[in-house]
């Protein structure tokens, strides 16, 4: 096929366009911002004052920083590891040919097209609530005392099982997408061979679930290092330390909050080019340990 | 004829990118200084005929306080002509608003809460002293606001809208049911009311997890002061403060059952169980009787300042406001001054009182809930802040909520281990 430049130009133009105002600069920006000291975010550059490495200094010296990389941490770690473990399982048990799969995929993945902000009122009004929530309504069935899940030493752990809840259908698919990919003679081959279920998901189905595998360890970090939305809804008033993250810490110092009129964007930035940082290492580390295979569904 | 269509394509590809873009001829530049009213001129006719106002509210389209001022603007053009386009942002408008007046949006009235319009916004704020005075402003406003404006911004750059005050509230009935005659002044008072509430089957205090921070705040500044509370804050010595009397009394406080069953408890749940007939009180701003209100049904309720402690060093209530102000760049200062009065005073600010269950932003006006607060609010000269000595520290100020909650939840054993945990911070 003849190539023509010039075709090739106008439609890739306007993407490139885009692509370096609308992504290309606020990224840069953003970088050179936090080397500065700037007060607002959108302030214009002349006043900006050159502040060095101080920015991450401060951000790396805040407990409050300290405090939400470790419950980003968490949620990344435990949160990981709980999500991807019970969407592989419930995606291997739904392609198995088990009857009324095509209702339970629906059903689990239903919390996706609720609004997470309905998800979550749910969560923290009517299952967590300490008089008439679903969770003391089962506890006292058996006999057992209110439990304060929304306390202090249980709020955190509240939050990410509320999370993990919405998040498992959306990897499950993910999963489900990719074994349905493998052939199935694999695994008749492999049945006749006498393999048994265990076998067959550690021989066939991990090793060439490798790519979708590491796909969603990428996915999750995004999602767990943009944690945002869950904390405002489980700490709706003022910001708590018990389920504070990165973006929200960034989002406080930038715009300030109640009763609170310091803001600091150049530390926002600070935050925000460290928290991309981690997104790049995972998959930076993702790459070197889970290597594409030649094989892989 | 593939190749013209696919650069047919391209080209619309193109338009409406450039399309997406802004027409940025119309932007104007923020004037910072030098403010000077250039009024359009009215055509014949109404006074601000041919005028435009657009205002920016922090107000949710349909919330109570929207449809008065809904009604407010339009009853504003009929009498003077002048249009008011009203775009509703919602609470948080304050991550709008340093972009849109940096870049000198065209807008011409916003509303936010006054400390962050005297202080973050103030360079893009128009100096209202010339109209306010004209106005006659200061004989029906509240000079807490107007003077702690001044003091942080330098001149009157917002005239109030939803003043706030912050106390404790409490069920009117309940009060009567234990026989409590008169609000208590003092914490011996306060305990003994607790008491009688307690025996009478009522929970004295209702308290979500939330304003644990602003309630045990309130005692700090009983203790301390918050010049001093801000000096422990920012430099630790907790241990060494009175800090450590003020935690053993709340500790003494929970430990005799005073707080309502699950409190902290998750917003709103506690505050409801006043609404509820559960518990008799709620540390808290005014707004939360309109909550509650609105939850479970409206009770009588009643208001009375944060009780005195032995030695009590500063007895100052919470004051607050959400305010409104004029850009610095508006060509319609006046008649957007015009605007926010008519809003705030007369018959829309009596609906705003009325409709909203809010404190009277014109003394004048008569109040419908907490009766006596224009009064409380006339009298008050130095109001005490929303945490404002303790969020000094914003590194801390995540770890001082959780332990202030802790304090509510029975974490610390004594005075001294929850300031030991404080000062373990720095």
């Amino acid at each position: 096929m003849k190539k023509n430049r010039t075709m090739i130009l106008a439609f890739i133009l306007p993407t490139v366009f885009c692509l370096l105002f609308m992504y290309v600069y606020p990224v840069v920006r953003t970088v050179i911002m936090s080397f500065f000291q700037v007060e607002s975010l959108t302030s214009d550059t002349s006043a900006w004052t050159f502040n060095g490495l101080a920015n991450y200094a401060k951000i790396m010296g805040s407990s409050g920083f300290q405090l939400a990389m470790k419950n980003m941490m968490l949620i990344w770690l435990v949160g990981g590891l709980i999500t991807l473990a019970l969407s592989m399982l419930m995606a291997v048990i739904l392609t198995s040919g088990i009857r009324g799969s095509k209702f339970f995929k629906a059903a689990i993945y239903m919390p996706n097209i609720v609004s997470a902000v309905a998800l979550a009122t749910m969560w923290v009004q009517y299952i967590f609530n300490y008089d008439y929530g679903l969770l003391n309504e089962i506890v006292q069935l058996f006999g057992g005392e209110k439990v304060k899940w929304l306390g202090l030493d249980l709020k955190f752990w509240a939050m990410l099982a509320a999370f993990i809840f919405g998040s498992v259908g959306y990897y499950m698919l993910i999963y489900i997408s990719g074994i349905e990919g493998i052939p199935r003679d694999l695994y008749e081959a492999a049945t006749l061979d006498g393999a048994s279920k265990v076998s067959q998901f550690s021989k066939i189905t991990m090793p060439l679930m490798k790519g979708i595998i590491k796909t969603s360890i990428t996915f999750w970090s995004i999602n767990a290092t943009t944690f945002f939305l869950w904390t405002k809804m489980f700490s709706p008033v003022n910001t708590e330390g018990s389920t504070i993250v990165p973006v929200v810490y960034l989002y406080d110092i930038v715009f300030g909050g109640k009763g609170i009129i310091e803001r600091d964007a150049g530390a926002g930035a600070a935050v925000g080019v460290v928290l991309t940082l981690i997104i790049i290492a995972v998959y930076a580390i993702m790459n070197l340990t889970l290597k594409d295979s030649d094989l892989e569904y | 004829m593939k190749k013209i269509l696919a650069m047919l394509l391209a080209v619309v590809m193109v338009f409406g990118l450039a399309a997406c873009g802004g027409d940025t001829a119309e932007e104007t530049t923020p004037a910072t200084t030098g403010q000077a009213q250039t009024a359009t001129e009215p055509a014949e006719g109404k006074k601000y005929e041919g005028v435009e106002l657009t205002m920016w509210s922090m107000w949710g389209s349909g919330e109570p306080q929207a449809l008065v001022i809904e009604e407010a603007a339009a009853a504003f053009e009929a009498e003077t002509g002048a249009k008011v386009n009203i775009e509703w942002k919602g609470r948080d408008i304050n991550t709008l608003l340093s972009a849109a007046l940096e870049s000198g949006e065209k807008f011409d009235i916003f509303e936010d809460d006054y400390q962050r319009i005297a202080t973050t916004y103030v360079d893009y704020t128009y100096d209202l002293t010339a109209m306010a005075e004209a106005a006659g402003y200061a004989d029906y406003s509240y000079a807490c606001f107007n003077d702690q404006v001044v003091e942080w911004a330098g001149f009157l750059n917002s005239i109030v809208e939803q003043p706030q005050i912050g106390g404790v509230f409490y069920d009117k009935a309940a009060f009567e049911t234990a026989g409590i005659a008169s609000v208590p002044t003092t914490w011996a008072e306060f305990l003994d009311a607790c008491a009688k509430l307690k025996e009478a089957g009522i929970a004295p205090l209702a308290l979500d997890g939330a304003y644990a921070y602003f309630t045990f705040y309130h005692h700090l500044v009983r203790y301390m002061g918050e010049d001093a509370l801000q000096e422990v804050a920012m430099n630790g010595g907790w241990s060494d403060s009175a800090a450590v009397t003020a935690a053993q009394e709340i500790i003494d406080f929970v430990n005799a059952g005073y707080l309502v069953e699950g409190a902290p408890d998750e917003y709103p749940a506690s505050q409801n169980k006043v609404g509820l007939g559960q518990a008799a009180m709620v540390v808290c701003a005014n707004y939360v009787t309109t909550e509650v209100d609105n939850a479970v049904g409206a009770i009588d309720w009643g208001f009375f300042n944060y009780p005195e402690v032995e030695g009590c060093v500063d007895s100052s209530a919470y004051a607050g406001a959400n305010s409104l102000a004029i850009t610095s760049y508006t060509e319609n200062a006046q008649a957007a001054f015009d605007f926010i009065q008519y809003m705030t005073t007369g018959t829309y600010g009596q609906k705003l009182v009325d409709n909203c269950g809010q404190i009277p932003a014109d003394a004048r006006l008569t109040e419908s809930v907490l009766v006596g607060s224009v009064e409380t609010l006339k009298n008050s000269t130095a109001p005490m802040s929303w945490c404002g000595a303790t969020n000094a520290n914003s590194d801390l100020a995540q770890s001082f909520k959780d332990a202030f909650n802790g304090l509510y939840a029975g974490k610390y054993e004594s005075g001294e281990a929850f300031c030991a945990a404080l000062d373990a911070l720095y």
